[in-house]
């Protein structure tokens, strides 16, 4: 292990970039620190435009950033010899081995060739390619090739690891597969992982940070466990049947006659109740159901998802 | 660590590396050394290996034949019957050899990584793109100086070890020089104008046709604008194919095939293809993500 968490990964103070009259990156002042950070937000929040300026690809238009304590612009082949990238795009060269494929990237990021060939070996034995190594990557499927992405990414032993939507055409099985993997690559390996994804959910899986971003702006930043996770309040879901039309506006009605406070979505059943000390909420609750003859479907502790981070910025 | 009776396979986990990296020569190096293995089609299937197998045999056979004839027969039948080339000249019995290498190999050195995604790898490397260029345009002048150099250097071994080559040491050692700048000027000639079409396109099959068109293409249309619109002959200077030859018959002090044309519009002529080159190879380099 060789976190330090005492210094920050990538540090960038007012950034932005603008294209033509497209501002893909606004004033961003965020500070990324070890372990596993995910870069959320739709498509087109700016994600890929923020690793290319991490990577020293891109110059920002206005702003400074620091990765690894260097400068990505001025000292950009220093830097991008110990950090390792995955790309989103899936195209590789069709007939080429595996092993190959890794250990040619491996020398080009500043590996002794005869240390490129056995680093190329363990880092695909590492992602659970072992014994398909020496297969033409044209020959794999979605899922290994993702794999193998991440052992380029990690076999020249870098400091940090940018993953850009690396879930990407995965099904359930093997997404779950390869975010273990990345889990495992911070964990027991020591490297600082930072991943963009669109997918909310896998990040608040495996992630101990979190930057979001929308339309170029930072929507929050920090410790996931400080961001999401319970929060005063309870989220009441009602069974909805056709013998109880109308019993969701009853029992939110009837609830916020007590004082609390009830945001209901109209679409569904569900509604977060909230303002009053716990044993407050639950009667109200109890009395709310029993008098409108609603049923509980579920009852939860309130929960502050990442989804809601992006729904409060809007 | 498994182990079934004996044998084990023991698990390596993830290991530190605490010696010195490369840096950007070491990416360098290893790119060109990839780059010149595509080529050549070592490493990768049969069928990749054909034509550059045959475009070797090509641009060597003239070299060994005359090696062959000098080692049979001496030096006493070139003077009598005065038949060699000037070594001005055996690059261009090398002519086919070359045309197939700038429209069906070379091609491949850029098409590859763009195609393959490896050019987006490449550059969250130590490369940049300015070095990632230089690396290619080594690699791919390289090889082809190997298909234009290493001929006219057997040659004039060939001829040296037959007691015909130039006399004395310090016309031996101008003439390898010349043979040496000739051949590596006009291969980065050769390889900047292949490479220029061949950035163009992402398929090697486009950029074949691309490279053939400019070769040939204004080849015709100089030659017809000069047989037929008795235009003025410094036209030629337009002529990509001819041109790096022209310019390796100056490099040795001969006017070539095309006298009328002045020695330094030779020089600048392919000064300008080369720079022209360049400028199109960087120009679509930085469009490329």
């Amino acid at each position: 292990m060789r976190h330090d968490v005492r210094v920050a990964v990538i540090v960038a103070s007012e950034l932005s970039m603008v294209f033509g009259n497209h501002r893909a990156l606004d004033a961003l002042d965020l500070e990324v620190h070890s372990g596993v950070t995910g870069l959320v937000g739709a498509n087109g929040a700016g994600k890929t435009t923020f690793m290319s300026i991490v990577l020293g690809l891109r110059a920002a238009t206005t702003g400074t950033v620091q990765v690894l304590g260097l400068d990505p612009l001025r000292q950009g082949a220093e830097l991008r010899s110990v950090v390792g990238y995955g790309p989103e795009r899936n195209v590789f060269p069709d007939e080429m081995p595996a092993s190959d494929f890794v250990k040619h990237l491996a020398e080009v990021r500043g590996m002794p060739r005869s240390e490129a060939r056995s680093r190329a070996s363990d880092a695909l034995w590492l992602v659970g390619l072992g014994e398909e190594r020496f297969r033409a990557l044209g020959t794999m499927s979605t899922g290994q090739r993702q794999r193998v992405k991440l052992a380029q990414a990690i076999a020249a032993d870098p400091s940090l690891v940018l993953l850009d939507e690396p879930t990407d055409g995965l099904d359930p099985v093997q997404r779950d597969e390869m975010l273990a993997l990345i889990r495992q690559i911070s964990n027991d390996y020591g490297i600082d992982v930072m991943l963009s994804s669109h997918l909310l959910e896998e990040v608040e899986r495996i992630c101990d940070h979190v930057v979001a971003l929308d339309a170029g702006r930072l929507v929050a930043q920090g410790r996931l466990d400080q961001l999401v996770g319970d929060v005063e309040g309870v989220t009441l879901e009602l069974v909805d049947a056709p013998d109880l039309a109308g019993s969701a506006e009853a029992v939110a009605a009837a609830i916020a006659a007590t004082g609390l406070e009830v945001t209901r979505d109209p679409d569904t059943m569900r509604m977060d109740v909230f303002g009053g000390d716990t044993d407050a909420i639950a009667d109200a609750v109890r009395d709310a159901v029993a008098d409108s003859g609603a049923r509980i479907g579920r009852l939860e502790n309130r929960r502050r998802r990442l989804e809601d981070l992006f729904e409060a910025a809007q | 660590m498994t182990a079934s009776g004996e044998s084990q396979i023991l698990d390596r986990g993830y290991r530190r590396f605490e010696g010195q990296r490369s840096g950007v020569g070491g990416a360098v190096r290893s790119l060109s050394w990839h780059t010149a293995r595509g080529v050549l089609g070592l490493g990768r299937k049969a069928r990749y290996k054909i034509a550059p197998a045959i475009i070797i045999a090509i641009a060597f056979l003239p070299a060994v034949i005359w090696a062959g004839l000098a080692a049979f027969l001496g030096g006493e039948f070139f003077a009598e019957f005065d038949v060699t080339p000037e070594y001005s000249e055996l690059a261009q019995q090398s002519i086919a050899a070359i045309v197939l290498f700038v429209t069906l190999v070379a091609p491949d050195a850029l098409v590859r990584d763009r195609r393959d995604g490896m050019l987006s790898l490449y550059l969250s490397t130590p490369l940049t793109r300015v070095t990632y260029l230089i690396s290619k345009i080594f690699t791919v002048t390289g090889v082809l100086a190997i298909i234009v150099l290493i001929p006219t250097l057997i040659y004039l071994l060939a001829l040296t070890f037959a007691s015909f080559g130039p006399d004395g040491f310090g016309n031996w050692m101008l003439t390898l020089g010349r043979i040496v700048l000739s051949g590596v000027l006009a291969s980065l000639v050769f390889a900047l104008i292949s490479m220029a079409c061949s950035s163009l396109t992402d398929r090697r099959a486009f950029a074949s046709v691309a490279v053939f068109l400019v070769m040939f293409g204004l080849l015709t249309v100089v030659g017809v604008m000069i047989e037929v619109g008795d235009a003025s002959t410094n036209w030629r200077v337009l002529d990509p194919l001819n041109m790096p030859f022209e310019l390796i018959s100056r490099i040795f002090g001969a006017r070539g095939e095309y006298p009328e044309i002045s020695t330094a519009s030779v020089y600048l002529a392919n000064g300008g293809w080369a720079s022209g080159s360049l400028g199109l190879i960087w120009w679509r380099l930085r469009g490329a993500s």
